[in-house]
C-alpha cells in the first residue's frame, strides 16, 4: 500500500482505470473459455474457472478499497469524481459478470453426462459469442471514453435478448419431444439467463461510461417521467420530486 | 646620454605595449576557447587560467561528446535491434518501473481484453524475476482470436548487482497448433487402423475353433465388414498421399458443371436412401477451371457425402451452388444438419479428425474426406472455408480461379447439361 500512496493523485486515477481494464480482461476470457468447457463437459476446466473467480473477487475488493481511499483522501471533483464513481460501478458490473460465468461453470457439473441437442448447443454458443462481444465493447467504450459506442450497446443487446427467447423456446420444444430431462432443461434455461444477464451488465456499463463522459444519468429520464406524471395528476396525487 | 635615455624609454614603451597586446590577445584567445567549450559542454561561465588549459578543456569536452555520441549510437542500435524482434520485450529498472517496451509489446501499456490479461501476467512474473528467479508460463487466450503465448521473465544483473528485469513474450499459437495436430494425428491413425485390425484378428481367432455353420457365417460377415473398413482407410490414405504429391503438370480445362453433375450422381443413391433432398444450382454459362477432373469430382463428392451424413434423416436438405465473381468461382455446399461445434471448426480439415467419435463408426467414413478436399483445393490454387452453427447446419465454400474458356472438347458436353435440377 505504501507504494500506492507514493503515487500521485492522477497516476492513481490512471492506475485504477488500468486495473479495471485488466480485471475485465480476466472476466472477458472466462466467457469463451467457460462456454467451451460447458459445451464439452470439461469438469476440470470448469473447476479452474470457479477457482479463478476467487482471484477476480479479491482483485475487485482491493480495487473498491482504492477507490474509497481516493474519495476520502483526495476529495476529487467534477470529471475526476465521475471517473471514480464510474470505476466503482464498473468494478461491480465486471465482478458480477465474472460471477455469472462461475455460475455457468457450476452448471457444467449439473448437466454433466446428459445429451443436449445440437440446436440448443448452437444457441448457447451464439449467446456466448454475443455476450462476449457486448462485454468487450462495453470495456472498449470505457477504455476509450467513447460515449457513442456506450449508447449503441443497448441496441446491440437486442440480438442477445432474441437469442435468449429462441433458446428458451428450443428448450421447451426439446423437453416436449422427450429429448431433454426437466432438470437439465431448467439448468440450461438458467445458463441462457446468465448469458443474457452478462449482456445486461454490459449495457449498464455503457450507461456508466455515458455518465463518466457526458454526466448523463439513466435514472434521470425515469425520474423526469415520474415528475411529469405527478404534475399531470394534480394536487390530489402523491408528489414526487 | 639623453639619446640613450630616449632609446631606452622608447624601447620600454614598445616592450610594454607588446606585452599588453600579447596579454590581451592571450586573454581573448582563452575567452574564445572557453566560449567554445562552454557552448559545446552546455556550461555557462567556466573560465580557464591559460590558453593551454582552455585548449585542454575544449579537447576534453570534444572527447566527452564523442563518447556520448558513441553511446547514443550504441543505444540506438540496440533499440533498433529490439524493435526488429518478433517477440515482445518489456524492460523494468531496479525500482520496478517499466523503462522500455518494444513494438511487439506495444500493447503492454494500454492493451485490453486478452492483452490486458497478458500485461497482468507480465507484471506478476516480473515481481518474481526481480527477486532473482527466472520464471516462465504459457498462457492460453480464448480470444477471439485464440492465441497461446509463452511469457518469461529474467532478472538482469550487472557486476553482481540486480539492475532490473526483462520479460519476453513469444507467440506460440502456430507451434502449439501444429503440436496438437501431430499428437492427435498419431492417436487418431492408430485408432482408425488398429481398431479394425484388432477386430479382424479377434474374429479370425474365434472362427478357428467354431463349428456351428450359422456362427461361422455371421463371424465371416463381420470379418468382411471390418476388413472392408480397413481397406477403405488404407486406400483413402493412399489417395490422400497421391493428391498431396500430384503436381499441376497434367491439368486440363475442366467444366465445373460436369464435375458437379458427376459428384451428384455418385451420392444420389445414398441421399435418396436417407430421404435427403439435394438441390443443384449452377449458372447457365459454362465455367471452366484448370485442373484434375478426378480430383475435383472427389472434392465435391466428399462435401456432398459429408452433408448427407450429417443431415437429419427426413427433412434434411443439401444444396450445392456454383457462382462466379471477379474471376473467382465459388462452389458452396450447404446442409441443414447437426452442425459443427465452434471449437472443432478449424480442425475438421485435419486427417482423421472426428468431431464425434461415437458417431464415426455408424457413419462409416474414414475421417479423411475433408483432408482430401483441402489438399485438392490447395492443388488448384484455391481455398476452402467452413462456417457452421450447431443445430442449424454447415456451409463449405470452395473458391477456385476461373480459367478462360478456350476451345475445349469438354465445352460442347457441358452446354447440354447446364441448368438446374432438383432431386429428392
Amino acid at each position: 500500500m505504501t507504494e500506492e500512496l507514493r503515487k500521485t493523485y492522477h497516476e492513481e486515477l490512471e492506475s485504477i482505470r488500468e486495473t479495471i481494464v485488466r480485471m475485465a480482461g480476466l472476466v472477458g476470457e472466462t466467457i469463451p473459455r467457460g462456454t467451451e468447457s460447458f459445451l464439452a463437459g470439461d469438469l476440470a476446466e470448469a473447476q479452474q474457472i470457479i477457482e479463478g473467480d476467487d482471484a477476480i473477487d479479491a482483485m475487485s475488493v482491493e480495487l473498491e478499497e482504492r477507490c474509497y481511499q481516493v474519495l476520502a483522501l483526495q476529495q476529487p471533483m467534477a470529471s475526476d469524481l465521475r471517473a471514480i464513481t464510474t470505476a466503482l460501478w464498473m468494478n461491480a458490473e465486471i465482478e458480477r459478470s465474472g460471477d455469472l460465468m462461475a455460475n455457468i461453470a457450476q452448471a457444467t457439473r449439473r448437466v454433466y453426462g446428459s445429451q443436449v441437442g445440437p440446436r440448443i448447443r448452437g444457441l448457447i454458443a451464439q449467446m456466448a459469442e454475443e455476450a462476449s462481444r457486448l462485454f468487450r465493447l462495453a470495456i472498449d467504450s470505457y477504455a476509450e471514453g467513447n460515449s457513442g459506442l456506450a449508447v449503441a450497446l443497448d441496441d446491440i443487446d437486442d440480438r442477445l435478448d432474441e437469442l435468449h427467447l429462441d433458446a428458451i423456446a428450443a428448450i421447451f420444444e426439446s423437453n416436449r419431444e422427450q429429448d431433454l430431462d426437466l432438470q437439465v432443461g431448467v439448468q440450461l434455461a438458467l445458463v441462457c439467463r446468465f448469458y443474457e444477464r452478462i449482456g445486461d451488465h454490459a449495457v449498464n456499463m455503457g450507461e456508466r461510461v455515458r455518465y463518466m463522459v457526458d454526466g448523463w444519468l439513466p435514472e434521470h429520464s425515469g425520474a423526469l417521467r415520474a415528475q411529469a406524471r405527478a404534475t399531470e395528476s394534480g394536487g390530489d396525487g402523491q408528489q414526487l420530486g | 646620454m639623453t639619446a640613450l635615455l630616449v632609446v631606452l624609454t622608447v624601447g620600454l614603451c614598445v616592450a610594454l605595449s607588446v606585452l599588453v597586446v600579447g596579454l590581451r590577445e592571450r586573454r581573448r584567445l582563452s575567452q574564445h576557447l572557453d566560449r567554445v567549450a562552454n557552448r559545446a559542454a552546455g556550461t555557462v561561465a567556466l573560465v580557464s587560467r591559460s590558453p593551454v588549459a582552455a585548449v585542454r578543456r575544449v579537447e576534453a569536452v570534444l572527447a566527452q561528446q564523442d563518447a556520448q555520441q558513441q553511446s547514443r549510437e550504441t543505444v540506438q542500435r540496440l533499440e533498433a535491434a529490439l524493435e526488429a524482434l518478433e517477440i515482445g520485450v518489456v524492460l523494468v529498472d531496479g525500482s520496478g518501473a517499466v523503462v522500455y517496451c518494444n513494438s511487439a509489446a506495444s500493447w503492454y501499456r494500454d492493451g485490453r481484453h486478452g492483452e490486458a490479461v497478458i500485461a497482468q501476467k507480465i507484471d506478476d512474473l516480473i515481481v518474481v524475476a526481480r527477486d532473482g528467479k527466472r520464471v516462465s508460463e504459457t498462457v492460453a487466450l480464448y480470444g477471439p482470436p485464440r492465441r497461446v503465448l509463452f511469457v518469461s521473465a529474467i532478472p538482469l544483473v550487472t557486476a553482481g548487482e540486480a539492475v532490473g528485469a526483462i520479460a519476453l513474450i513469444h507467440d506460440v499459437t502456430e507451434l502449439e497448433h501444429s503440436n496438437t495436430i501431430r499428437r492427435d494425428f498419431v492417436t487418431n491413425i492408430s485408432h482408425e487402423l488398429r481398431t479394425p485390425i484388432g477386430a479382424v484378428s479377434l474374429l479370425a481367432e474365434t472362427l478357428i475353433d467354431e463349428t456351428d455353420p450359422e456362427v461361422i457365417n455371421s463371424l465371416g460377415k463381420r470379418l468382411l465388414v471390418e476388413s472392408q473398413r480397413l481397406s477403405r482407410a488404407v486406400s483413402d490414405l493412399l489417395e490422400l498421399s497421391r493428391i498431396e504429391h500430384s503436381g499441376s503438370s497434367e491439368f486440363a480445362l475442366v467444366a465445373i458443371q460436369k464435375v458437379i453433375r458427376e459428384a451428384h450422381d455418385r451420392v444420389r443413391a445414398a441421399a435418396s436412401q436417407s430421404g435427403i433432398a439435394i438441390t443443384v444450382e449452377v449458372p447457365a454459362l459454362e465455367l471452366y477451371v484448370r485442373g484434375d477432373r478426378r480430383q475435383l469430382i472427389s472434392a465435391v463428392f466428399n462435401l456432398l457425402d459429408n452433408g448427407i451424413k450429417f443431415s437429419n434423416p427426413e427433412g434434411g436438405a443439401v444444396t450445392v451452388a456454383v457462382s462466379e465473381i471477379n474471376g473467382r468461382m465459388a462452389i458452396v455446399v450447404a446442409d441443414n444438419g447437426i452442425g459443427i461445434p465452434r471449437q472443432d471448426l478449424d480442425r475438421v480439415f485435419e486427417r482423421f479428425y472426428r468431431v464425434d467419435r461415437g458417431r464415426s463408426r455408424t457413419s462409416g467414413g474414414t475421417g479423411l474426406g475433408l483432408a482430401m478436399v483441402r489438399h485438392i483445393v490447395a492443388n488448384h490454387a484455391g481455398h476452402v472455408v467452413v462456417e457452421s452453427t450447431e443445430g442449424e447446419g454447415t456451409t463449405f465454400r470452395i473458391e477456385l480461379p476461373v480459367a478462360p474458356p478456350e476451345s475445349s472438347s469438354d465445352a460442347s458436353e457441358v452446354a447440354a447439361s447446364s441448368g438446374e435440377s432438383t432431386e429428392p
